[in-house]
């Protein structure tokens, strides 16, 4: 890239960045991954706690990591609302284009964007859950451990924030790929229901890179780690490509 | 500086646009004239790159307006409202279009004096009355300080004295050697700032000139406007 491109595209992510703080949605995506996997984290240490004998069975990692669907949310409710706000009321997305018509440029800026508040989010959601877990049921954490599988979640929260934003792209409007992405991440998995039926299920983004929280996972069968993590990456890739495409294309 | 060459818009079976072509040239203002669904709205976002034509070409000083890299330095628009997202302040929204576009943050206090909202601290943009909307967007459209203005509608919503001010500022920005290009259905208020008209109805240019030229003959604009329009009937 030259420099004067690198320019624009910082720039262009400075200005993104001054709009997504501004957005209450924001706000309520990042509240849900902290305040929500805190509630939720300390909850189910109180129900260890309050219950020794079964202490064994829930290490503070299996605790905090319960959690972690509730990250996916707020996550999901970023990438959304990042694109579907261009459209709402006065219809922004005439300003944003003007000040940046290059549609490349613009959604480069929104993904670059979205992908480092959800890294910031994380960043102080993970230890803050794990360490809470860790207090109230009092049993050591192995710090090694707990690094790769925060880093693993946090990848795959990304990636589900980055897959709600190319499908607003389509949308533009919030409410169907909210609806649908957010009762996909926390209350049933279509995916999970198409893994029952055919291994194809296993090969959707959501399941695919379901491993990425390690642990024992709830349902077996499906990618390893790794592959699982590429498949998800590669839908990523494959769904932010088509929506830059088409916002290439069409009138704004 | 602004060139519209021939251009065509369908969408589906419907022609928007059909062979547009008009100039709007540097220390005047031309006001683009005609009836609601006429063509207006949509030349001008096809000449600021939010739309693309299905045939012609729309070119700021010889260039489409995708390709400028610093576009608010050039051109300044304001098309129908803010264009300001409801939960920002005139200042963030200001804000972040002049980070798009590297114009210092100074700039932003200037034009939020010069458009008289620079009282409106934490107010959102939300809670405007439509005229202060209609401010803001001139205001971000004033920002790059650029040479060429293109306003659709831009009296819309403003009372009396703001018609008046706003009408000021495009003379001065003409006499100071910018080009504006203003859309209008109100032909009392084109009249009283335009240069040069150019008349569209169901698409088509119907004329275009000196405001002297196209009115000759007529007693008022409006007589020569309908007559214009009647014609392409």
């Amino acid at each position: 890239m030259n420099p004067t491109r690198v320019l624009s595209a910082s720039r262009a992510a400075s200005a993104e960045w001054r709009k997504i703080r501004t957005l209450p949605a924001s706000w309520a995506g990042a509240a849900v991954a902290l305040l929500g996997s805190l509630l939720i984290t300390v909850l189910n240490a109180y129900a260890v706690h309050a219950d020794p004998g079964a202490a064994a069975f829930t290490a503070p990692l299996e605790v905090a990591f319960a959690a972690m669907p509730l990250g996916t949310v707020g996550a999901t409710v970023i990438g959304v609302t990042v694109f579907s706000s261009e459209y709402a009321g006065e219809r922004q997305i005439t300003t944003s284009l003007a000040a940046v018509p290059d549609r490349v440029l613009t959604l480069a800026a929104k993904a670059i964007v979205v992908a480092l508040s959800i890294a910031a989010i994380a960043a102080v959601t993970m230890p803050l859950t794990i360490g809470t877990a860790r207090l109230m049921i009092g049993e050591t954490v192995n710090v090694r451990e707990a690094i790769t599988r925060c880093l693993g979640a946090a990848l795959y929260w990304i990636l589900s924030g980055l897959i709600g934003l190319a499908i607003t792209v389509f949308t533009r409007s919030g409410v169907v790929p909210l609806v649908v992405l957010v009762v996909n991440s926390s209350v049933v998995s279509f995916s999970l229901l198409l893994s029952k039926i055919s291994p194809l299920g296993f090969w959707m983004p959501d399941m695919a890179g379901r491993r990425l929280f390690g642990g024992v996972p709830a349902t077996e069968g499906g990618l390893g780690t790794v592959p699982g993590a590429l498949v998800m990456a590669g839908w990523t890739v494959l769904l932010l490509a088509a929506a830059t495409a088409a916002f290439h294309r069409r009138d704004a | 500086m602004l060139s519209i060459n021939g251009l065509t818009k369908r969408h589906g079976g419907r022609t928007v646009l059909a062979d547009v072509t008009f100039r709007a040239e540097p220390g005047r203002v031309t006001g683009f004239l005609g009836p609601n669904a006429a063509g207006k709205s949509s030349t001008l976002r096809i000449l600021l790159g939010l739309d693309r034509p299905t045939s012609g070409t729309a070119l700021v000083g010889g260039r489409p307006y995708r390709s400028l890299r610093e576009p608010l330095r050039t051109v300044g628009s304001m098309l129908g409202g803010s264009g300001a997202h409801r939960m920002h302040t005139a200042r963030g929204h200001l804000r972040w279009v002049a980070r798009s576009n590297g114009i210092p943050g100074a700039r932003v206090t200037e034009v939020l004096e010069r458009v008289g909202l620079a009282d409106t601290g934490r107010t959102r943009v939300g809670r405007f009355s439509l005229g202060m909307r209609q401010r803001l967007g001139l205001a971000t459209a004033l920002l790059g300080e650029p040479a060429a203005l293109v306003l659709d509608e831009p009296a819309n919503g403003l009372d009396p004295e703001g018609i008046r001010w706003m009408r000021g500022l495009l003379r001065d920005h003409a006499a100071a050697g910018g080009t504006v290009l203003l859309s209008s259905h109100l032909m009392s208020e084109v009249a009283e700032v335009a240069d040069d008209l150019v008349v569209i109805a169901a698409g088509r240019i119907m004329a275009g000139g000196p405001l002297s030229r196209i009115t000759a003959g007529y007693a008022t604009l409006e007589d020569a406007f309908f007559a214009l329009i009647g014609a392409g009937r």
